[in-house]
């Protein structure tokens, strides 16, 4: 169960700063209870340095987190027998079997491993596997058995870091299956990842950071609306004149007769101008995560968070 | 939670361990045999007649050394002995810089960070680990000398409280180089840095303390040296553990493993 508030993490002007070096400014996050939460950003960006905050493995300069209403730093205990959180695949024992190492791991947890059995058929690990050191498996493997540890014991909270880095498609479709059932369960997941096809899959909300600034948030239907739509245009003969001065439309690309345009809120004055020519053929499409996530990071030097953009 | 953490890492550098407490067990088993072939107490004493004075004052021997300390006291020369020494230095520093910086290292740290266990408790785990090591290294050797005097039986007297004694000494030892250098380990972050701070500290107490015997100058430093409160040989006689070597080398592992509570309850962790 979340705070009361509905939310399961809660950051408040969260900063973290390394001498002169600002990793993280002012980031206010609210994650709500029962969602798949996408936190995206490039390298550096300051998405590793809040989940060791949430984890209680470094301080924050100023701010607050709050995990399940309790403060992650001073209630860190309390934090993390809810949570389940994934190591990197290089950090496990290479001299356990993978047996032993989900053993240790479950010992440590102070919870049933009820949910071995679902994780280890999801990403298909079997006894055979089980029985040898991990300095045997493949990276694959060893993130395979990363995530079974991680989530073995059953935690409201799943915190992971690039969960199917080095996990094939199949698997990857299989892993995303049981975190909907999670979710479906009521498990909260906060999860970042390079992998923007598969947070759109599984995210129903996400945040964007960069440079240690949240430049975006909500849920994923907010967040492409806010950014333009893509509309593609087939003239019945050559591209009219004054396409490229449309009030509210940007035009990205010409190819024989037909055109793409990338149109803000507003179709009205697009709607005008193609009303006095003769259209064949127009699409409409929202754009995917990569185009929105590609435009916070191409804008300009001084982000921020577009107009009624929340990160709920 | 606290036996697996133990388990754990007793578990890593096993093998490597028990190398180190073999290479102990032989070094301090043979001694006695030496002893016996060379005639006990009184060929020990010829032996010692024959070496060239200059030899004598490098190895910082005197003549009637054996007369005054007995067979005990030449038993309780391979306990200062700088192969001895290196064999139970190495399993102590490895043990710390691999516990806490080792893990930091790998990122292994964040298996027992991110569960929900008090960092205190995580730093107790190591510090418990440190203590078995200790008692394991410590009495190791007192047990290899006694198996050596059952097997050779050279002439000369060594009770079971000299043996004692000794491996307490050994502890208390072992205890303030594993206790300074958890607090290096819980404060660093790589395992390299830990080795080389600890090594460079030994080092450079051994030589304080052996130089100091034999230069005048040094005299005033020689407190200084964590070798200075490890006197095997008047331990072995005496048959117990000088209380200012009770006092600084137990203390010195305190402070070492206190103040590394203190950091490692406290600092950032980058994994």
């Amino acid at each position: 169960m979340a705070s009361g508030s509905g939310f399961v993490i809660e950051t408040e002007s969260l900063c973290k700063a390394y001498g002169e070096i600002r990793a993280l400014n002012e980031i206010s996050l609210q994650v709500p209870e029962g969602s798949i939460f996408g936190f995206l950003g490039p390298n550096g960006a300051g998405k590793t340095t809040t989940i060791r905050i949430l984890m209680g493995f470094t301080r924050a300069t100023s701010g607050r987190a709050t995990v399940f209403g309790h403060d992650s730093w001073a209630d860190g205990v309390a934090v993390r027998s809810r949570i389940g959180y994934l190591v990197t695949a290089d950090a496990l024992y290479p001299d356990l079997s993978g047996d032993d190492q989900l053993a240790f791991a479950a010992s440590i947890s102070g919870r049933e491993p009820v949910w071995r059995g679902r994780l280890l058929d999801a990403l298909e690990l079997d006894r055979k596997v089980l029985d040898r050191r991990l300095g045997t498996y493949s990276k694959g493997m060893r993130q395979k058995l990363a995530l079974v540890s991680s989530a073995q014991h059953a935690p409201e909270l799943l915190v992971f870091d690039e969960p199917t880095d080095g996990l094939d498609p199949l698997i990857q479709r299989n892993f995303a299956e049981l975190l909907r059932d999670f979710r479906a369960e009521g498990t909260t997941v906060f999860m970042s990842s390079h992998d923007l096809g598969e947070v759109e899959r599984l995210c129903d909300h996400v945040a964007v950071v960069r440079a240690g600034r949240l430049i975006a948030g909500g849920s994923m239907a907010e967040l492409k609306q806010q950014y333009a739509q893509r509309v593609e245009v087939t003239f019945a003969d050559a591209v009219p004149g004054g396409i490229d001065d449309i009030v509210g439309a940007r035009l990205i690309e010409r190819n024989g007769t037909m055109v793409t345009l990338h149109v803000d809120h507003d179709f009205n004055s697009m709607l005008r101008f193609l009303a006095g020519h003769d259209v064949v053929r127009m699409e409409i499409r929202p754009p995917e995560l990569q185009e929105v996530f590609m435009s916070y990071y191409e804008s300009g030097d001084s982000p921020s968070l577009p107009d009624g953009a929340t990160t709920r | 939670m606290m036996t697996a953490m133990i388990r754990r890492l007793l578990q890593r550098g096993l093998a490597g361990a028990l190398m180190l407490l073999l290479g102990v067990m032989i070094f301090q088993f043979v001694n006695p045999i030496i002893a016996d072939s060379i005639g006990g107490e009184e060929g020990l004493s010829q032996l010692i007649e024959l070496l060239p004075p200059g030899l004598q004052t490098l190895a910082q021997i005197s003549p009637d050394f054996i007369a005054l300390t007995g067979l005990a006291g030449y038993l309780s020369l391979g306990y200062d002995h700088p192969v001895y020494l290196v064999l139970v230095m190495s399993a102590i520093i490895g043990f710390t810089s691999r516990s806490i910086a080792g893990e930091i290292d790998r990122g292994t740290l964040a298996l027992t960070l991110s569960r929900p266990i008090p960092r205190t408790n995580i730093y107790l785990a190591r510090v418990a680990g440190l203590l078995v090591l200790i008692a394991v290294f410590a009495g190791a050797g007192p047990v290899a000398t006694w198996l050596g005097l059952a097997m050779a039986q050279p002439t000369g007297e060594v009770s079971t409280d000299q043996l004692l004694a000794l491996a307490l000494l050994c502890g208390l030892l072992a205890w303030a180089v594993g206790g300074l250098s958890l607090m290096v380990s819980a404060a660093s972050g790589t395992t390299g840095r830990v080795v080389g701070w600890a090594t460079g500290f030994l080092v450079i107490s051994f030589f304080v303390d052996y130089f100091a015997e034999l230069w005048d100058m040094l005299e005033p430093v020689k407190p200084f040296s964590i070798f200075w409160y490890f006197d095997t040989t008047n331990t072995v006689v005496d048959g117990s553990v000088p209380m200012m070597s009770v006092l600084v080398l137990g203390g010195s592992g305190l402070l070492g493993v206190i103040a590394g509570w203190w950091k490692f309850t406290r600092r950032d962790f980058e994994i």
